[in-house]
């Protein structure tokens, strides 16, 4: 398999009825759902909107049965996703814990973590948050600090961590820190699965972005007692844990279509008397999306089949970045008129929360450079 | 894909398609005695159904050969004859064998005098069309495309070339076409057009590949200030970049092929070549800010592979064509569908 080859999805990939299904149900339940909340893509939060989709058993898709799950494949989960995405459907509240936190309990979890977590991911019912980045320890992932120390019955944690996503209302955090030391800058690294509702000692403070949003977090361990059934999967191997869960992360239609509300405004507006220029320019952005979603669903085939896709992931993500932050810029070589935050007029609105949501779009789930830098080593430069 | 005929295409351009062989046909002669291999091992049919004499692999493979000759920069008109023997076969005419070559027709008058069809105008830019036995186009005629086959020494050929020095003839054409060459085109495969913009995408991710191997092996080769070009972030930067583009254009050229024949066919051939085009920009540049001077040189060969990228973008439709065309095809869904539009032009097609 070569860096630059992606098969094509597998026969039945499009999954025509399910779509359909969606569909409908999207319509119905967006009915009243504005532009400028859809703009907020994926970032978007409602309790109510996860367990609704939940309860059509469209969260969990490809969760074994035995654990609340529906046992369909990665393709039918894609599906969901992108018509989700595209609707601009508010989907943070189990997003998280459906792509990533699932599937890893799932793979590195005890029975008992299993079967007490699983079926409220599949409810719709948990959110999700991941503690990954620190102060010190952002793209150098193997810089991190906070340390868990074995005591009786269990550890104590002690360290900080930033850029939490949506911790101030996540239900469990999946912490990855240090439980040892190592002369493997890569090894003592283990993960843990804590509840947030019910441990003491951390504290959760707003961290807020430019645009005046609430989505990050600080988090602060502080002598955090956690239980040793806390722990996932293998003490140290926290690590190669990680990195299995990027392919996952990295690939998926939200890594392309998070500015895609300000693409249906821009295609509203030009709709009725688009010039030549004006034209060619939705036609370039077509040809990049179509390519995109076939080169993301070829990942979701791969990652079917139980294959490790990560430098295809990587080129996935790096392109999507490129393409849903170009897009502001593009809407303004095709229309003249300002960015307006919160304005009257639905473009305005959208393209002002556009504007200020994209300088993150490359930050996110492994910055640009680091992203090329995977690609680099997948060529074999020395 | 595991591939038979891919592997033996492989062999064959690996062993015969040197730098030399490349410069040589930039000068003006044509490979001769390697056309004559190609036919041998019947690599120019394999698009052509099986009851027609071809091997009955599925079109996305046989169009597979086209990647993998622009990965050799194949100085011979090899997607030509795939995709001319393609639709004289679907037509119902014969293939005469030889080496074919594919031409827009639009620009061409027919009329129907007697039995025969008279067929005159002016062809430009034909690929190879003085190396080549027939030119096959497809034109209206009585409101129905129509497929023509033209002998070469019945027309007026004034040698022209592309960026990368390879036959593209000016053909002047005034004769009668006995029914024999020419006849109704049925089916999905639609213009010239998309066809030629199909086999221009797919030879552009072949030479991209190629063009990204020669890159990260000069980098890795090449020191400078004590240690390989490729060790800083800056070159390995680009080369990421440029293997996520190639990745992008070769999988769009793919879908296209996937959907040969079908009617999504519009549609993902124009993302193709849209998608190509784009890419062409990004991976020859940097290519050639990879490798320094010596890059830009005769001598070295990284230059038949960016000519001819650069010169594939502007044929077959340029990418203002393409994208003004799949601009309209996208305003032009109802309100508030371009998502469905989306998902549409990219299900799978079902063959037809």
């Amino acid at each position: 398999m070569t860096l630059t080859a992606f098969p094509p999805p597998p026969p039945g990939a499009d999954h025509d009825d399910l779509r359909q299904e969606v569909r409908a149900f999207l319509a119905e339940e967006l009915a009243d759902f504005p532009p400028e909340k859809r703009a907020e893509s994926w970032n978007g939060f409602s309790r109510d909107f996860s367990r609704r989709l939940a309860q059509r058993g469209w969260v969990g898709m490809t969760f074994p049965e035995e654990y609340g799950g529906h046992a369909r494949s990665a393709l039918e989960r894609y599906v969901v996703s992108e018509e989700l995405l595209a609707a601009g459907a508010p989907v943070i509240s189990h997003w998280i814990a459906d792509r990533q936190s699932g599937p890893l309990i799932l793979a590195k979890g005890t029975e008992d973590q299993k079967r007490q977590i699983v079926p409220r991911i599949a409810a719709g019912e948990l959110c999700f948050c991941i503690g990954m980045s620190e102060p010190d320890s952002g793209s150098d992932l193997a810089a991190t600090r906070t340390l868990a120390t074995e005591v009786e019955g269990g550890f104590r944690v002690n360290g900080t961590k930033v850029w939490t996503t949506y911790a101030h209302v996540a239900d469990y955090m999946i912490l990855f820190c240090r439980t040892g030391k190592s002369e493997d800058r890569h090894g003592g690294m283990s993960q843990f699965l804590i509840d947030l509702k019910a441990t003491e000692n951390i504290q959760i403070s707003p961290i807020i972005d430019l645009g005046g949003e609430h989505h990050f977090n600080q988090v602060i361990f502080d002598d955090t007692f956690l239980p040793s059934d806390a722990l996932l999967g293998e003490q140290g191997e926290g690590w190669s844990q990680v990195i299995s869960e990027l392919a996952f992360e990295r690939s998926g239609p939200e890594r392309f279509l998070s500015s895609f509300a300000l693409i249906e405004e821009l295609i509203r507006v030009l709709r009725q008397d688009a010039t030549e220029a004006q034209q060619a320019e939705i036609g370039r952005l077509s040809a990049h999306l179509m390519v995109l979603r076939q080169m993301s669903r070829s990942v979701a085939g791969m990652l079917n089949e139980g294959k490790n896709p990560a430098l295809q992931a990587a080129i996935v993500k790096d392109l999507g970045a490129l393409f849903e932050q170009d897009i502001p810029r593009l809407a303004r070589s095709l229309v003249s008129r300002p960015a307006v935050p919160g304005g009257g007029d639905s473009y305005a609105a959208v393209l002002a929360y556009t504007a200020l949501a994209v300088p993150s779009f490359s930050l996110r789930g492994g910055t640009r450079e680091i992203l090329r830098g995977i690609i680099a080593r997948g060529l074999g430069l020395r | 894909m595991d591939s038979m005929i891919h592997d033996m295409a492989e062999r064959l351009f690996r062993d015969h398609v040197s730098h030399g062989l490349r410069e040589d046909a930039a000068a003006g002669q044509c490979p001769e005695p390697l056309w004559t291999q190609i036919e041998q091992a019947g690599l120019h049919m394999a698009l052509v159904p099986e009851e027609a004499g071809g091997f009955g692999v599925p079109p996305a493979e046989a169009l597979g050969l086209v990647r993998i000759a622009g990965a050799h920069g194949l100085p011979l008109p090899l997607a030509e004859t795939l995709i001319g023997n393609a639709v004289l076969a679907r037509a119902g005419l014969a293939l005469p064998g030889g080496r074919l070559t594919i031409a827009e027709g639009e620009v061409l008058q027919l009329e129907r005098r007697g039995g025969a069809v008279h067929a005159s105008g002016h062809l430009t830019l034909v690929p190879f069309a003085r190396w080549a036995d027939r030119i096959v186009t497809i034109a209206a005629l009585d409101g129905a495309d129509h497929v023509l086959s033209l002998p070469v020494k019945d027309l007026t050929v004034t040698p022209a070339q592309d960026l990368a020095g390879m036959p593209r003839d000016d053909v002047a054409v005034d004769l009668d076409l006995p029914g024999a060459n020419a006849a109704a085109l049925p089916g999905s495969m639609g213009g010239m057009r998309g066809l030629g913009a199909l086999v221009r995408s797919l030879a552009t991710a072949g030479a991209m590949e190629t063009i990204l191997k020669m890159s990260v092996e000069y980098a890795n080769d090449r020191v400078q200030f004590g240690r390989p070009i490729g060790k800083f972030q800056a070159i390995q930067q680009y080369l990421a970049t440029m293997a996520g583009e190639t990745a992008a254009s070769r999988t769009a050229a793919e879908m296209a092929a996937d959907s040969y024949d079908t009617p999504a066919f519009a549609l993902t051939v124009a993302a193709a070549k849209i998608r190509a085009g784009d890419a062409a920009e990004t991976v020859g540049a940097l290519a050639h800010q990879v490798h320094g001077a010596i890059g830009y040189t005769q001598e070295h060969a990284l230059h038949h592979f960016t000519k001819r990228i650069w010169s594939w973008r502007d044929e077959f439709g340029t990418e203002l064509d393409w994208t003004r065309e799949l601009g309209r095809a996208a305003l032009s869904s109802p309100q508030g569908t371009f998502w469905h539009f989306i998902t549409d032009s990219t299900a799978q097609g079902t063959p037809a």
